[in-house]
């Protein structure tokens, strides 16, 4: 016992670090009166107390550093996003794109935090939490690059109206992205940790994939015949793998859920509820979960994709290189393949960032489907995993 | 809409234990073992307590035989907080107040006195 005591003494001193250094005193108090306390279990119980203290501490300090590292990397976006010359329409959608989509973000970890709870203690979550919220800010920080150039007079041939309509959807969008990021990472999350963890994963992974198969939305063109096969042979590869991630990410959560359900854990509440219930409302939950599983993969490789192929489309105007490569390899397929010589001549950029426009609304296609699609194989692969543990045990429910 | 306690049953106990002799310096485990709180319960309440004005801390003057001590005593901002959310619980409620208050009426005579 007395060796433990040392080693929580010793292990409390060390931690002191952690914590702010106008905090090391009330760690020094609990470290000095432990002396005062009864050896054995109490003075054991008084120095974890410490630790405690301590490590609240720290938490307080990354709670703050969270908010100021949100606060700066919201000034830098708006910041970016403010320029432009006044009375340009393009300039007044970003900034109002800007604030609302900040607003957003900074109001709704309150309003599922009353619902849903904190976020979730464990490492995968903050980083999903954390993740989410970077790959938005940098979704509007190079959506209104883009904007800034594809709707400035005179390239705006879509008009206002358009415009204006088009920004609504995308703020709804990213309305619901936010909520599924911060719900599925909450204490009371509708997900078990674990899949949400899995099922973001794959979903960045199909997301890289996608770009880097189509870094403008659209296949690429080889010259050669070789190359061309390879590359047919890939893309066939790749919509095959995004079709099965969620499918996989589903079957996965089902099984998960039917595991937890058999040793009586529980991870959410609709797994608790299965196992209450009995194997049809288990086998709900199952689909539940699976289509969380296959919604959260869905949504990740949509706002993965969505912010790279963007991010492309906001560099092609300042960097021939990449212009001459798209012209190259995507011309044939871009709606606006006419316009490319004007492009890559002197002159009008018009039908050069109108393509881009377009392209750039594609995403916002992208960004609405990708989840139902993967919320949709999600819930196929639970049901294809109860299907096929229902052939296996046929007196399963019995 | 109902409003909420300013201080909860723990930090109440707290505040009960400073309020007895408000003058007197106390130490982390005298009022650990007047409250019946844990080290990881007590100190968070007395970092708030100190962050609010509340309640002082320094480190002991003198060096008597013994540990090198953290004393704390309330302000009389926090003496002022604590008469009146004491006053609002009623002394059958204080009587019938969950396990986690345990206020006593005199100090513990196993404790030493304070300077």
């Amino acid at each position: 016992m007395d060796g433990l005591t040392q080693a929580m003494a010793a292990l409390l001193r060390r931690s002191m670090a952690a914590a702010p250094a106008d905090r090391r005193e009330w760690t020094e108090a609990i470290l000095s009166e432990a002396a005062d306390v009864p050896p054995g279990w109490p003075r054991l119980a008084w120095l974890a107390g410490g630790l405690r203290l301590t490590v609240l501490q720290a938490a307080l300090v990354r709670r703050a550093g969270c908010a100021l590292a949100f606060a700066a990397a919201a000034a830098g976006v708006a910041w970016s996003a403010w320029s432009g010359p006044p009375g340009d329409p393009a300039v007044a959608i970003n900034r109002v794109d800007v604030i609302t989509v900040v607003v957003i973000l900074a109001a709704l970890p309150w309003v599922i935090g009353r619902t849903r709870g904190q976020v979730s203690a464990g490492r995968p979550a903050r980083l999903v939490r954390t993740g989410g919220y970077v790959t938005i800010l940098a979704l509007v920080l190079v959506k209104t690059a883009v904007r800034r150039v594809a709707d400035a007079p005179p390239n705006n041939l879509g008009g206002a109206t358009a415009a204006w309509t088009g920004e609504v959807v995308f703020l709804a969008v990213m309305v619901g992205y936010a909520a599924l990021i911060l719900a599925c990472t909450a204490r009371r999350s509708p997900a078990v940790p674990a899949t949400v963890a899995g099922a973001v994963a794959a979903g960045t992974a199909i997301g890289v994939m996608a770009y880097a198969l189509g870094p403008l939305g659209f296949p690429l063109r080889f010259a050669g015949p070789w190359p061309a096969r390879l590359y047919d042979a890939a893309l066939a590869m790749g919509v095959y793998l995004a079709v099965c991630a969620p499918l996989a990410a589903g079957l996965a959560a089902a099984w998960r859920n039917s595991r937890s359900s058999r040793a009586g854990s529980g991870f959410g509440p609709g797994v608790r509820a299965g196992v209450r219930a009995g194997t049809k409302p288990r086998a709900r939950a199952g689909l539940g979960q699976g289509a969380l599983a296959g919604l959260c993969t869905g949504a990740a490789a949509a706002l993965v994709v969505t912010v790279l192929s963007t991010a492309t489309i906001a560099l092609l105007p300042y960097d021939s290189g990449l212009r001459e490569w798209g012209a190259g390899h995507i011309g044939h397929w871009a709606p606006a393949a006419g316009q490319w010589g004007q492009v890559l001549g002197p002159g009008t950029r018009a039908g050069y960032v109108a393509g881009n426009s377009a392209f750039a609304a594609g995403f916002l296609l992208v960004l609405l489907l990708g989840p139902l699609l993967g919320g949709a194989f999600g819930a196929w692969g639970a049901r294809a995993w109860h299907v096929l543990t229902r052939t296996a045990q046929p007196n399963a429910s019995m | 809409m109902g409003s909420r306690p300013e201080f909860s049953a723990q930090t109440l106990s707290v505040l009960a234990a400073l309020c007895e002799e408000p003058s007197r310096w106390r130490h982390g485990y005298a009022l650990a073992k007047q409250t019946g709180l844990k080290s990881g319960t007590l100190y968070p309440i007395l970092v708030r307590l100190a962050d609010r004005g509340l309640m002082e801390a320094r480190w002991q003057d003198e060096q008597p035989p013994g540990p090198r001590r953290h004393m704390y005593r309330l302000t009389p901002e926090g003496l002022a907080a604590a008469a009146e959310a004491l006053a609002a619980i009623a002394a059958p409620a204080l009587a019938a107040a969950p396990a986690g208050i345990r206020i006593r009426r005199s100090p513990p005579r196993h404790l030493p006195a304070e300077a």
